[in-house]
């Protein structure tokens, strides 16, 4: 293996280039800095059509009731609604959305439950309205009569696979029942979806093993909370033509749901992706576009809808809760032989998300897994994906529980995971480890009174996913690179800065343009770790394109072969002859008059994976042993990232990661009644970390390229957050001695531990 | 019941018509066209409508308009001066003190009154006086180093 040296990139917080040349490797600040603090940005709540009107639901006050009756009628009398739909307003073939979710299960739903049939969770979509104004849509909410007859709801996994559990989606089947594990020989009811694994023999590692260990973990559902709330514009031209402007990860994914839930062909709808406040896994569509479609359509006006804080916690598609049952068998010189996982995955009225229980195995070299997991449904609203989905959960079962053997088998759990690690080409888990270990001082690592420290690593490998680009040189000299990428994380200006470094221009000569769905050629969407792997190749490809282009029209006007010319500094120089060169702008004017045409490269990239990287935390914390409060002290984390196209932006995507993953181990839970009523649906409750929660952050970026990544880019926006909650928890029960098994750690369940 | 009201916004009169329930977050966004200001969560908690009133950060979701009325009203729209940018705009640009960006609006016009108050705060007086104001996506610290940043650039001067 061909491991570099683990690098440590300051943070400047400089501009300038980094004095070689070098377009990528620079903390540049984003492209689109300059707007958004100047609030010029535009958001899809910033926008306003001409006539446009608002929208309002009704929702179910009961977490599961079957409907018995609906009437709108004083609705519809309301003065100043425009649209009023439910169930019986829907043509039949119209009546569900296709969820497709980066990540997720697909799913069909139905747009909304009709007369006869059941809400299966407080908040569920019964009826919608558009009004001149949001309050004239709520009035007319108010005034819709709706009749139910309410059920027995189930909130938690473990009572949905009873026996006498009610089934929530009527027509699902129990599923075989387990031979071995915490719930073996039962029931299995209301089971939406499953995944089994088995690698080798667990149970010939299991009596290999000299000790065996078993955990149980329970870890919450949770809200991604982007600050901006779901939104969507929708407006019909009278030849039926959709036009949706939205708050998306991927503009392509949501005229794919809407062409599905909508019955139309994909050229019958323009979605065009706003400056997004955040996603995180939560914004690939299904959750209000299509029901903006469809108000639009009836009242044929412009219609918005504005998603409240509120209806975000009560019908958005937050990240599944699990149960998480896993055995270890170790040998006493402190090897892994063998794991075995049952897990069961909260995944409320829908499915998808148990197949991340195979992140349980972790980046260890050993030959027997096996695991048996399954999508449980609950009275709460369907799942969705949430940066690295299922892996903080899965982490924390298999991360804290290493911790836990080697707290028991008095082994240190750094060394203990370098012993363990895989090895390969591409990969870089024990320098990643060693970096933060490094780093955080580990060996010498010192506590006080009530402190302690813990270690996690996450892996990640992303996918890829199909994209495509255009690089073409104006005859300014300016390179602009267009495509349909919707830039959650910077990576239009890592896209700049890819594109620079092929042609030798500045990052600041790069103009980057985003189309809609009409206008942009295909990119997948904006997700998984995918998009400066995968259109960082095509835009990569299509610079690559240009660039030759820009050497062939330079080589002519310069009476030079092509293989003598070097670009560099926006000109085209002979090498070894510096008098002889031309500009970028020359040649884009000449382009135009000559043979070849204007200068336009293309660059597509079709899906494939890129080499495994894990995220490494390590985190100090005191424990109140008064008030079972824990405080963090110092926090480490290391990420192989392949190539730093930016460092900076690097740098904030893994803090951005580590704090979302810590949160979720400390503060952040969604919270149920046993009725299925939500009981923390606002930010005062459902608590996420503000700047006083945590110390700064030493964040180290290791770069081990793999081989098909632009310039050696690993897809690094999940795996910062994998780690948090097991790091958390080790580093609790290394202060306390008291080893807690379900999070959040909040002060109360800490204190009820230490009394234990 | 409707009522013409005047706004003096960034040092500009805003003559708009306002219902006593409106809040000034609406009627920046929807009467006086300034969107800057954004709205996540409409109960305080969140920080993003920050604006300043008399030189002191408010939500703006949970002010009513009409209260506004003869007081100064400062949105991120108007604190560069032309085309020469806030040093805590600068600041935030240059440390990565932003993603998303959704928050950014309310975060700088908290900073803003931050160093008006303390022109040399420590990084927890910093973590301290924006507390008010979440942000999801980068984990704050390059928000501290960019208002301690903010703080040199304008100590400089």
């Amino acid at each position: 293996m061909t491991a570099t040296e683990p690098r440590t990139t300051q943070t400047t917080g400089s501009n300038g280039a980094n004095g070689d040349g070098h377009q990528i490797g620079r903390s540049v600040s984003r492209i689109d800095a300059i707007d958004k603090v100047t609030g010029r940005a535009r958001y899809a709540n910033d926008l306003h059509l001409t006539g446009m009107c608002h929208a309002a639901f009704l929702r179910s006050p009961y977490g599961h009731a079957r409907i018995k009756s609906i009437d709108t009628s004083e609705a519809e009398k309301l003065h100043g609604v425009v649209a009023v739909i439910h169930a019986a307003t829907l043509a039949r073939d119209m009546a569900s959305v296709v969820e497709e979710e980066m990540h997720a299960a697909r799913r069909v739903v139905k747009l909304f439950p009709g007369e006869g049939e059941t809400v299966k969770y407080q908040g569920m979509k019964v009826a919608a309205v558009a009004a001149v104004t949001k309050e004239i849509a709520e009035e007319a909410c108010d005034r819709i009569r709706v009749e139910y007859e309410v059920r027995p709801a189930l909130v938690d996994v473990r009572d949905s696979i009873k026996d006498d559990a009610v089934l929530i989606n009527e027509d699902s089947k129990p599923a075989d029942p387990l031979p071995d594990g915490p719930w073996a020989g039962m029931a299995l009811k209301n089971v939406a979806g499953q995944n089994h694994r088995a690698d080798g023999d667990v149970e010939a590692g299991f009596k290999e093993s000299d000790k065996v260990f078993e955990d149980t973990y329970v870890i919450p559902r949770a809200h991604q909370t982007y600050i901006e709330p779901h939104v969507s514009v929708a407006e019909v031209a009278p030849d039926g033509k959709v036009t949706v402007y939205t708050s998306t990860q991927g503009h392509f994914a949501v005229r794919s749901n809407l062409a599905n839930s909508l019955r139309m062909p994909i050229s019958k709808i323009n979605v065009v992706g706003m400056t997004i406040g955040g996603g995180f896994g939560a914004k690939f569509g299904g959750v209000v576009d299509a029901y903006a479609v469809l108000l639009a359509q009836k009242a044929n006006r412009p219609v918005k809808i504005n998603y409240t804080r509120e209806e975000e916690f009560l019908d958005g598609r937050p990240a599944p809760g699990a149960v998480i049952h896993v055995k270890t068998g170790v040998t006493k010189d402190g090897f892994i032989k063998a794991r075995q996982v049952w897990a069961l995955w909260d995944t409320g009225s829908g499915s998808g998300g148990c197949g991340a229980t195979s992140r349980v195995k972790g980046v260890y070299k050993y030959d027997h897994f096996k695991m048996d997991a399954y999508d449980v449904n609950t009275n709460k609203p369907a799942p969705g994906a949430y940066r690295a989905p299922g892996a903080p959960q899965a982490t924390l079962a298999g991360e804290a529980q290493i911790n836990k053997i080697c707290a028991e088998m008095g082994w240190d759990p750094v060394e203990f995971r370098l012993k363990n690690m895989r090895e390969g080409e591409q990969l870089a888990f024990k320098e990643t480890l060693k970096a933060a270990a490094e780093k955080a001082g580990w060996s010498t690592r010192k506590k006080g009174e009530n402190e302690g420290w813990g270690v996690a690593v996450g892996e990640w490998t992303n996918g890829g996913g199909p994209a495509s680009a255009i690089v073409s040189l104006h005859e300014d000299g300016r390179v602009r690179v267009f495509y349909g990428l919707m830039d959650i994380t910077g990576t239009d200006t890592a896209m700049a800065q890819i594109a620079a470094e092929v042609l030798g221009v500045r990052y600041e000569d790069v103009t980057v343009v985003r189309g809609d769905t009409d206008s942009a050629p295909f990119g997948t969407a904006s997700g998984g770790s995918v998009v400066t792997f995968s259109f960082g190749n095509a835009v990569k490809r299509a610079a690559e394109d240009a660039r030759n282009r820009v050497l062939e029209q330079a080589a002519e006007h310069l009476e030079a072969a092509k293989e003598d010319l070097e670009l560099k500094d926006g000109k085209i120089t002979v090498k070894g002859n510096p008098e002889s060169s031309v500009s970028f702008a020359q040649v884009g004017q000449m382009a135009l008059r000559s043979k070849g045409g204007p200068i336009v490269g293309r660059g597509s990239f079709a899906s494939e994976p890129s080499a495994t990287t894990i995220a490494v935390n390590i985190a100090k914390v005191r424990v109140d042993p008064e008030t079972g409060k824990v405080e963090l002290l110092e926090i480490y984390n290391s990420l192989d990232v392949g190539k730093a196209i930016n460092p900076m932006a690097c740098e904030g995507q893994m803090e951005g990661g580590l704090v979302q993953g810590f949160a979720w181990g400390l503060m952040e839970q969604m919270r149920y009644a046993p009725d299925g009523r939500n009981l923390n649906a606002g930010l005062l409750d459902y608590r996420v970390p503000t700047a006083l929660d945590f110390p700064d952050l030493e964040t180290v970026l290791v770069e081990e390229p793999t081989k098909n990544g632009p310039f050696g880019v690993k897809g690094i926006g999940e795996p910062p957050i994998a780690p948090g909650v097991a790091c958390l928890v080790a580093a609790v029960a290394d202060a306390t001695g008291k080893w807690i098994h379900e999070v959040p750690l909040t002060p109360e369940r800490v204190l009820s531990a230490l009394k234990s | 019941m409707n009522q013409l009201v005047t706004l003096n916004v960034n040092n500009e009169s805003y003559p708009i018509v306002v219902e006593g329930r409106t809040r000034l977050l609406d009627a920046l966004r929807d009467k006086c066209l300034l969107t800057g200001a954004k709205e996540g969560c409409s109960t305080g908690d969140c920080g993003a409508c920050t604006v300043l009133v008399d030189g002191q950060p408010v939500t703006s979701c949970m002010v009513l308009a009409v209260s506004a009325q003869d007081k100064k009203i400062t949105t991120v729209e108007g604190v560069a001066k032309g085309s020469e940018l806030h040093p805590v705009q600068k600041a935030f640009m240059e440390c990565g003190a932003l993603q998303c960006g959704i928050c950014t609006p309310g975060m700088i016009m908290t900073s803003i009154a931050l160093l008006n108050e303390n022109p040399k705060p420590t990084r927890d007086e910093i973590r301290f006086g924006l507390q008010g104001n979440l942000c999801r996506c980068t984990g704050y610290d390059k928000i501290v180093d960019a208002v301690e940043q903010a703080a040199q650039l304008q100590n400089a001067k």
